[in-house]
């Protein structure tokens, strides 16, 4: 009993399990009462939600350590415990999560027909797991709910997808597995190391930061768990798995993979694998920051010769991450909290974008540049939302994109001058083929008469993309309250990332090889 | 420690008693009465639900029956109570859809009682010809059990698992006779004591270790496997999976457990994975539902041996991992009985569409699939997490990279089935056979829960696992 009121009633537990508490709630719907799912599955989006406002609300600004921290002994053998807490950085990716997922299922009322049950329930399973994944402060879990959420994922593409789901379900879920099995081993590899060293076994993320490893240790670690992050970002060329799952996913699931998902990877980077092997990371940093810029460059080449919008708004997405990653490689406060903003930024305006094509779609199935035009004559209302999300997703000064870019490019350029001079060429292209689809979409002359008749946003549609174009604004004339919050998290995790740690003892008692440990 | 033995070991040998008195029992009252006639299985599965009467927490200590053939202790008591459950759903699954004909009711269930029997004192042998004897009685009734429908594919997976079982056999003779010629007793303890051994002596534990290799099915003594598992009435693929595996994996344990390093550690890490990625790229190419479940079966033997590089803690998992494995196993092997047509059972793609037809049934199979590639939250991911945590920890990496990497590979078959079950449309228009067998239903939903709570309350079945495997 007082268990159960730790995991459900306290703040941080609370938000985490509720959403697969209500997703399994829906499986004990009778198919009758099918069409009242949705409306069901919303108004548990929305609980999770204001409760998730009450973490704002309890959140210190000023203070640099975890809080609302919960810590319940789970596996005792392994020391592993179900611990759970938050910094600004987790802060703002949760209210991210909570804040995108009911405009997710409000974005789904029309558009999934088949198997809403299900479809809902996939939903609300995967907030926990990504909500878990924001909040873990024990590797096991972290793990755990890394990998578990792959399954709701997987299903989502997998059966409300478009035509080539299957191929792009398979490939997100096998890719995304095969990335993260190695840091599974790598996770074992630390916690037997802190067992040799210490004696107990524990999976406690901030209790193995200060681990003592070798240098060589380090490096296969930090390779390990960059990989995996690395696949989940993604990062050239790990990309490959993105424009599938994104161009197959339902708009639900597209708005999730890119806005929250891919954050995943970047807050894998400055949650564990810096800060636990933070002499790698130095090692391995301006590496994952030109795999970055890359990205920035490629991205947005491929980008603008796509003629599919989702194609397209994939394509970007990498470019934005690589500027992301490209922040929090360069250990510098104004490019990592940047890094953080602009994370929350491209969740916002990404999602936003998706939803816009998803608008398109439903009207005219077809998300083909081409088959539009002149939208502006027809939509205005949507032409002037597009506006906005094109502009804060090229950076356009007093929009949100812009101030993330910024700190980021100000600050990488202190540590890396070439690298962040590379970017900039990339947010320009970004600017160019990001107008140079709006343009084609929405000016210029109604060419199809398909088009004449198109309706403009309806009031459900204005109800899930205003809430955005409030925080797209709102974050870009007044940052501070959001960065105040991420400050001291940023500090904290730039001084991990400089620690020297504990010379190794003598004897490890472990080696890389069977051979060695006989 | 002072506890009274007698009653103990009255209600530990209670069940192979009444066991054994049930198995004549539905062998031959029958022929007398003829009012007993299909009342066999429930009679057995009557016979297994009354030992549960009997069961006592075993006492922390070990006693030694019949001059240190059969060792009784907490381990014993694990395992046995692991038997006897396996059985009670092989029972129940055969009741639900019988697989032998009705005039060979009887004999069914008096050999897989025998076979249980034979596997339980297999898991309790003190010395190696217990063992050997133990393990022939465990392999004849299951050769039997394979082909009792003495139809093509039947006959045909009795001959192979016989002829097959029978050369892992006559290699285990011989090398108990090597050994038996070289020391002065062949159980457990004095053998430890005895090493280090002389070259022969290790060809004798090779022939040995590849004897029981053959029961786990590690590869290349993997060969009879997916023919058998096809071939056999699916209830007895269920019970071959499940049960087998788990005696020939004590067995192989304990004389790995013999050597503290040297050739035979190299030989097992080599077996080790040779069979994990042997398994998983063939099981890749399978078609049939049955096939794909024994490749399987055999990546998981991999996945087993890897925990026994992992000491005690490896043993712990061990116990841990195959009561999970075996939910899996038994509940994937019920949802083929269900949809099975002909005896070759349902190949995958016949399964297209019973995300529709039957939800229920999917999801349930979909947990299995996601429990066996280890995938959380599911309990296959607390099995293997545990199974490589001992490997990783006495410092082979190397084994777990491999292993992990091979589960990767693994997702993509088990992904196929949801792929099927969920995203593909049926040819036939999904037809699944819809007359329920409640009881096979059960068994599929009963596993389903277990593999979903297995997991992410792992602590009661594993503090069990620990204190058993303290005894070992």
């Amino acid at each position: 009993m007082e268990l159960l009121t730790q995991l459900i009633g306290t703040r941080l537990s609370g938000i985490i399990l509720l959403p697969a508490l209500w997703g399994a709630a829906i499986f004990f719907f009778p198919a009758a009462r099918e069409k009242e799912v949705k409306g069901f599955a919303l108004a548990g989006t929305l609980v999770t939600f204001v409760a998730s406002l009450r973490l704002w609300a309890g959140f210190d600004p000023a203070q640099a350590a975890m809080q609302l921290t919960l810590d319940i002994p789970w596996i005792t053998a392994y020391g592993i415990n179900y611990s759970l807490g938050i910094d600004g950085i987790s802060l703002l990716l949760i209210l991210l999560t909570t804040f995108l997922m009911p405009l997710s299922v409000l974005a789904s009322f029309n558009y999934i027909k088949d198997s809403q049950r299900a479809y809902y329930a996939c939903l609300l399973f995967l907030e926990t797991g990504m909500l878990g994944v924001f909040a873990a402060l024990d590797l096991f879990v972290f793990y755990l709910f890394w990998e578990a959420m792959l399954i709701p994922m997987y299903f989502l593409i997998g059966i409300w997808g478009g035509p080539r789901r299957i191929y792009a379900a398979l490939k997100f879920f096998i890719y995304t597995m095969a990335g993260s099995v190695l840091m599974l081993a790598a996770i074992l590899w630390v916690a037997s190391a802190h067992h040799a060293a210490a004696g107990a076994w524990t999976f406690s993320i901030p209790a193995l930061y200060a681990g003592a490893l070798t240098e060589q240790a380090q490096f296969w670690l930090f390779a390990a768990f960059a990989l995996a992050f690395a696949v989940k970002v993604p990062l050239f060329p790990f990309h490959t798995w993105l424009p599938d799952a994104h161009v197959e996913a339902p708009t639900a699931g597209s708005v999730l993979l890119a806005g929250v998902l891919l954050k995943m990877g970047v807050y894998g980077y400055l949650r564990l694998a810096v800060p636990m092997f933070p002499q790698a990371a130095a090692t391995f940093a301006p590496w994952l920051a030109g795999l970055g810029v890359i990205g920035i460059i490629y991205g947005s080449l491929v980008a603008w010769s796509q003629r599919d919008m989702k194609k397209m708004v994939a394509y970007s997405s990498v470019a934005h991450l690589g500027i992301v990653v490209l922040g929090v490689m360069a250990f510098e406060p104004a490019a990592v909290s940047g890094a953080v903003l602009q994370m929350v930024n491209h969740g916002l305006s990404t999602g936003a974008l998706f939803l816009l094509v998803g608008v398109l779609y439903e009207r005219r199935h077809t998300r083909l540049i081409e088959d539009y035009g002149g939208l502006a004559k027809v939509m205005p209302g949507f032409a002037a939302v597009f506006m906005i999300v094109t502009l804060s997703s090229i950076g356009l000064p007093g929009l949100n994109g812009f101030i993330g870019e910024v700190l980021v490019l100000f600050g990488s350029f202190r540590v890396y001058p070439w690298l962040a001079s590379a970017a900039v060429a990339g947010v320009i292209l970004s600017a160019v083929y990001m107008l140079g689809m709006y343009q084609q979409v929405v000016f210029g002359p109604l060419r199809h008469t398909e088009n004449k008749i198109l309706k403009d946003l309806d009031a459900r549609e204005w109800l899930y993309l205003l809430p955005l174009l409030v925080f797209i604004v709102l974050i870009g004339v007044w940052p501070n309250p959001f960065l105040r919050r991420i400050l001291p998290a940023v500090d904290n995790y730039i001084t991990l990332s400089r620690q020297q740690p504990a010379p190794p003892p003598a004897v490890v008692k472990l080696a890389l090889d069977g051979e060695e440990a006989r | 420690m002072t506890f009274d033995p007698v009653p103990y070991a009255a209600s530990a040998l209670a069940g192979p008693l009444l066991l054994t008195l049930a198995a004549f029992a539905v062998l031959l009252l029958p022929l007398f009465f003829k009012s007993l006639r299909g009342t066999q299985g429930l009679v057995s599965l009557g016979a297994v639900l009354v030992t549960l009467v009997f069961f006592r927490a075993a006492p922390p200590a070990q006693l030694a029956f019949f001059s240190g053939a059969l060792n009784l202790s907490p381990l014993s008591a694990y395992l046995w109570a692991f038997a006897m459950g396996v059985l009670a759903l092989f029972i129940a699954l055969s009741l639900a859809r019988p697989a032998a004909p009705a005039e060979h009711e009887g004999e069914y269930y008096f050999l897989a009682a025998m076979a249980t029997i034979g596997l339980m004192v297999m898991m309790a042998a003190g010395d190696l010809f217990t063992a050997f004897i133990a393990l022939e009685l465990l392999s004849l009734p299951l050769y039997a059990l394979a082909g009792i429908r003495r139809s093509k594919p039947g006959l045909e997976a009795a001959y192979k698992y016989f002829m097959l079982g029978a050369f892992g056999s006559g290699m285990t003779v011989m090398g108990i006779a090597v050994l038996n010629a070289l020391y002065p007793s062949l159980d457990f303890v004095s053998l430890k004591a005895a090493l280090p051994a002389q070259p022969l002596a290790l060809a004798g534990f090779l022939l040995v270790i590849s004897g029981f290799a053959f029961k786990t099915a590690l590869v290349p003594f993997h060969m009879w496997v997916p023919d058998a598992y096809e071939g056999a009435p699916t209830q007895v693929s269920a019970f071959m999976g499940a049960a087998v595996k788990a005696g020939g994996v004590v067995l192989l344990w304990r004389l790995f457990s013999l050597f503290d390093g040297g050739p035979v550690r190299e030989i097992f890490w080599w077996l080790t994975v040779i069979t994990a990625v042997f398994a998983n790229l063939a099981a890749l190419a399978q078609s049939g539902l049955k096939r794909l479940l024994a490749y399987s079966s055999i990546a998981h033997a991999g996945y087993i041996a890897v925990a026994f590089f992992g000491g005690q803690r490896g043993w712990e998992a061990v116990l841990y991992y195959l009561p999970v494995y075996a939910m899996a196993t038994i509940g994937a092997f019920g949802v083929a009985l269900i949809l099975e047509r002909d005896e070759k059972g349902p190949k995958i793609e016949d399964l297209a569409g019973l995300g529709k037809t039957r939800p229920w049934l999917a999801a349930a199979m979909a947990a299995f699939m996601f429990s066996l590639a280890g995938v959380p939250p599911l309990a296959g991911f607390f099995a293997k997490f545990y199974a490589f945590a001992g490997a990783v920890a006495e410092g082979y990496t190397s084994l777990v990279v491999i292993a992990v990497l091979m589960s990767a590979v693994s997702i993509y078959y088990y992904l196929r089935v949801t792929v099927m079950m969920y995203m593909k449309v049926p040819a036939n228009g999904g037809d699944h056979p819809v007359e329920a067998p409640g009881l096979a239903e059960a068994v599929v939903f009963l596993m389903a829960a277990g593999v979903l709570l297995a997991g992410l309350f792992s602590r009661p079945l594993l503090a069990l696992a620990a204190e058993a495997s303290r005894w070992f």
